[in-house]
């Protein structure tokens, strides 16, 4: 059956899950757990490739009715979003390996992690917008017990927040579906939209309204300003595994519902020089700025990298709605490299609470000295979320800059890249520091320092943030395979 | 006489239901297995009835303008066929759920009597004889609420009692005009004046209005709601089939029957008489949600949650579209479908671990996670999250709302996701709870389930599951049906 891979993708984690969930004799000992969970991951990885190469494919699952198909697809888009998701996630699994032994209800946590993992896929291979906004709606169910985990007071608050933020957004997504539908020409996604623009059911002024609250909707899972307040509450609660992809690659999942609403089904056409496109650059711009400055404020490590999560996911969405094939491109890059940075620097994060239980960024002084490998890998990530070449977070920043100011939009094409600038020089104030005085700090007390026992991690910890520190350094250096398919699909889409 | 097996499928359950006090019982099995097999009957000739086509049996004529007559039409069908299917396995979990309770009798007798009564209004014929079974089940009913015999459940069956009498009264005004202008009662598909000039239409219109906020006292719009969550001290068979399904969906049929068959929708389209009642549910839509938000108690926070869901139904009619009344009729089923389980489970949760309030849900998932797990997916259905049956209703009644565009369909479909929303808030956050929480160390311990209340819940988990799935033959069955009514 054609297009039967698509649907291994999704069920192949799921199985996983149920499996853990049935066969206790599976879950039992520590060592059986990690190499089935290990086993699955890399299944996955393999399979996310094969349907890469396979080229583009539709599978309808069902018809709920006959206007409401439940169908998958795979095609540029999904090829890039199921690629990262499934290799931060196998990354991050493999560390949580080592890390979990210090967290109570092991047990439970893989199968939601793997849980998890199939709905995100899921969501990267939905064809219509009905199934999207299902595997949406699905992804955030399974993922609240990851935020829930520690079953502490804080985290259950934060898991309470996190569900009523992501079922108001997606509530509001659910609007613009709702109006669209009569609207669009396809239930399925059609790359550069469906929009019937000539004929809509509704004025245009109220229809780009809708579509504002839409993308506002979708933009809750991506944090962006109005609907960012959940994020920083509900990422550092989680173990640092699962805060590590709930940081770097759960918001990418909001980012994915925006992409496919403009591209494949309003048009950037349609959105292109209106209210709407001020407004979302607006809203995007402010969360750069703000994210930065809340970061810059926060103590605690990982609350701080949740803040600039906040303000990253939002250079992605600023690079997006500037609708242009350059920025687009930047979007995407930036969308690569903050999953890497990010993922990496909440592994780093994990690594010196699992070895030294420090969560505040002043108790990192001398740090260097104790853990140098670690915080070697955090001063690159760090660099590289700043935006310096050679690393890839340059690279990714360049793009948006230079596509804004070549729309030669009002305002925002010289604002974008100016907020871009001072974002970074907040990035560098709150995540430098910290990486300096790890070497340098604790100078004078110096034997205070020394005296203390040295904590790198194991290699299981290691080689995991190793792989996607070096990840961020060679594709910053040779980036021009992504940029040639990431333009290839711009031009398809706009 | 061919049409007898319609008055066979009303009179014989309240035949039953009266004998039940009568006959000495040798034991509870007998009485049980008398129960279930009369109920199971009548399910059956109703079901003969539904599929057969049967011819309008005409049984008195009061005069030459009243009469008392039986006739199945498709949205009588539908309403007839979701009764016979829910009264079966709601029985067979009250033969649980009510083991060894005081009146054990009298309430199984009252409630095969209100099995055959809602069938009576689901195949009416005309307006009178709708009329009749409506106020007999309002009567047939009031012992079931009052059940308890405490003081709280014989304030909230007088208060029931009130509003059921008042909301008739108003009806039986409408009623008259209906018969003084229209000349008859009885239901023709697209009302009594389509095709002819309509003379009188202001009077008409006032008519409808007062039929329409007479009947919407059971459909418990506001502000005639109040009763509904009062009610709900009744036992949870009570609540769950009568005060989520048969009694709150007679409200609503009456309203189908005399919008679409009596008044028609010619009569009503685009005056205060339609808007009035559409602006009406749009609030009661969002209203009924906040108050479930705010409510502790669970039993009246579902109770709460029907009272906005009634009217979503009465929203997609009022539209006054073949695709709202469709979409409307589709929520009718699947709502009934998805709050008789969250209800029945919540009965379970009340009276075989003491759970009353919403915060004492925390952690009952350990002992009892498969029931907690049919709780949250009946919770994620109500929320309407796809593929579940709720999604499928809301998606139709939303496409019909924005099909027909104008003002008050958009404040509907506006209505409409913030109750999703709320519904998401309420319903979720518990479902969250009752898995991640810990029972307090002084929580009374669970007692065991019956196997009756297992297999009723099983069957209508699965029902509810699989009808998200298999949804086209209703779906088809209803579109014919609403077809031609406009």
């Amino acid at each position: 059956m054609e297009g039967m891979l698509l649907l291994i993708a999704i069920l192949l984690p799921a199985a996983g899950a149920l499996m853990l969930t049935l066969m206790p004799w599976l879950n039992e000992r520590r060592e059986d757990r990690c190499l089935f969970v290990g086993a699955i991951l890399v299944m996955e990885c393999v399979v996310v490739a094969l349907v890469a190469l396979d080229g583009q494919r539709t599978l309808v699952l069902f018809k709920m009715t006959e206007q409401l198909p439940i169908a998958l697809r795979s095609d540029g888009t999904s090829r890039i979003f199921s690629a990262v998701m499934a290799l931060m996630w196998t990354v991050s699994g493999f560390f949580s390996f080592s890390y979990m032994k210090h967290e109570q209800n092991e047990k439970s946590y893989y199968a939601f992690y793997l849980m998890t993992l199939a709905s995100l896929m899921a969501l990267t291979l939905s064809g219509t917008m009905v199934t999207m906004y299902l595997f949406f709606e699905l992804m955030t169910f399974i993922s609240v017990p990851m935020v829930l985990h520690t079953r502490t007071k804080e985290a259950v608050a934060a898991g309470i927040k996190y569900l009523i933020y992501s079922v108001a957004g997606a509530t509001m997504g659910l609007m613009g579906i709702f109006i669209l539908t009569p609207n669009i020409s396809s239930a399925y996604f059609v790359e550069g939209g469906s929009l019937l623009a000539g004929s809509l059911t509704i004025s245009k002024d109220a229809f780009l309204v809708v579509i504002f609250i839409t993308l506002v909707g979708f933009g809750t899972k991506a944090g962006m300003f109005p609907m960012h307040g959940w994020l920083p509450t509900a990422h550092p609660v989680a173990p640092a595994p699962a805060s590590a992809v709930l940081s770097g690659v759960i918001t990418k999942a909001g980012v994915l519902c925006i992409f496919r609403m403009v591209f494949y089904v309003i048009g950037a056409d349609f959105i292109r020089g209106t209210w709407v496109q001020w407004a979302l650059l607006g809203c995007a711009t402010v969360t750069v700025f703000m994210g930065s400055m809340l970061a810059l404020r926060e103590k605690v490590l990982k609350k701080r990298l949740a803040y600039s999560s906040v303000s990253q996911v939002s250079y992605v969405l600023c690079g997006l709605y500037m609708l242009d094939t350059m920025a687009l491109d930047g979007a995407l890059l930036q969308l690569v490299f903050h999953a890497l940075t990010k993922d990496a620097l909440f592994l780093c994060a994990g690594a010196i609470i699992f070895k030294t239980g420090i969560t505040r960024v002043e108790e990192m002084h001398g740090l260097g000295r104790r853990m140098p490998w670690t915080m070697w890998m955090f001063a690159v990530c760090a660099i590289s979320l700043v935006g310096i070449p050679p690393l890839g977070g340059f690279i990714a920043k360049w793009y948006i800059a230079e596509g804004a100011l070549s729309t030669g939009a009002p305002v925002f094409s010289w604002l974008v890249p100016i907020v871009l600038l001072i974002s970074a020089i907040l990035t560098a104030a709150y995540l430098l520091p910290p990486s300096v005085s790890a070497f340098f700090g604790g100078m004078a007390d110096g034997e205070a320092v020394s005296a203390l026992p040295k904590a790198e991690p194991s290699l299981m910890m290691l080689v995991p943030i190793f792989i996607l520190s070096l990840a961020i350094l060679l594709l910053g250096i040779f980036p021009n395979f992504m940029i040639e398919s990431f333009t290839r699909l711009a031009n398809a889409l706009m | 006489m061919e049409g007898l097996t319609l008055l066979a499928a009303i009179a014989l359950p309240i035949a039953a239901g009266a004998l039940l006090p009568v006959v000495r019982w040798k034991g509870r099995a007998a009485r049980d297995a008398y129960i279930l097999c009369l109920t199971i009957l009548t399910t059956v000739l109703a079901t003969v009835a539904i599929f057969g086509n049967f011819p309008r049996l005409s049984l008195i004529q009061f005069n030459d303008r009243l009469s008392f007559a039986l006739k199945l039409d498709g949205i009588g069908r539908l309403f007839a066929g979701l009764i016979a299917l829910l009264w079966p396995l709601t029985t067979l979990y009250a033969l649980g759920y009510m083991r060894g309770t005081q009146k054990e009798i009298s309430f199984f007798a009252f409630f095969l009597m209100s099995y055959g009564i809602t069938l009576g209004i689901a195949m009416s014929a005309n307006l009178v004889t709708l009329y009749i079974f409506y106020e007999m089940l309002s009567l047939s009913t009031l012992p079931l609420v009052m059940q308890k015999g405490d003081s709280g459940s014989i304030r909230a069956g007088l208060k029931y009692l009130y509003y059921s009498l008042g909301g008739a009264a108003f009806a039986f005004i409408g009623l008259v005009y209906l018969v003084y202008f229209g000349g008859t009662t009885n239901f023709v598909p697209g009302g009594l004046f389509r095709g002819v000039a309509v003379e009188h239409t202001a009077q008409l219109r006032l008519g409808y209005l007062l039929c329409f906020l007479g009947f919407s006292v059971k459909a418990a719009v506001f502000p005639v709601h109040g009763w509904l969550p009062t009610a709900s001290v009744a036992p949870t068979p009570v609540t769950a089939l009568l005060h989520a399904v048969a009694v709150v969906k007679s409200g609503v049929f009456a309203i189908l029957r005399v919008t679409y068959f009596s008044f028609g929708a010619l009569v009503i389209r685009a005056s205060y008489a339609q808007y009035i009642p559409l602006a009406l549910t749009c609030f009661t839509i969002v209203f009924g949600c906040s108050m479930a938000l705010k409510e502790k108690h669970l039993k009246r926070r579902l109770a709460y949650s029907t009272v906005s869901n009634l009217s979503y139904i009465l929203f997609g009619a009022l539209l006054l579209t073949g695709q709202g009344l469709a979409a409307g009729l589709l929520h009718l089923v699947f709502h009934a479908l998805m709050k008789i389980t969250l209800f029945l489970i919540a009965g379970v949760y009340n009276d075989r671990a003491g759970i009353h309030e919403v915060g004492e849900l925390h952690g009952i998932g350990r002992d009892w996670p498969v029931l907690s797990a049919a709780f949250a997916l009946g919770s994620l259905a109500m929320t309407g999250i796809p593929p579940f049956i709720g999604f499928i209703s809301k998606w139709a009644l939303a496409q019909a709302a924005v099909l027909s565009g104008g003002l008050l369909p958009y404040l509907g479909l506006t209505a409409l996701l913030v109750s999703a929303l709320l519904t998401g808030i309420y319903l979720l956050v518990p479902s969250t709870f009752i898995f991640i929480g810990r029972r307090p160390g002084n929580a009374p311990g669970t007692k065991p389930v019956e196997t009756e209340i297992r297999i009723s819940l099983a069957a209508l988990t699965a029902l509810m599951l699989a009808a998200g799935f298999f949804s086209r033959p209703l779906v088809d069955f209803i579109t014919r049906a609403a077809s031609g009514l406009v």
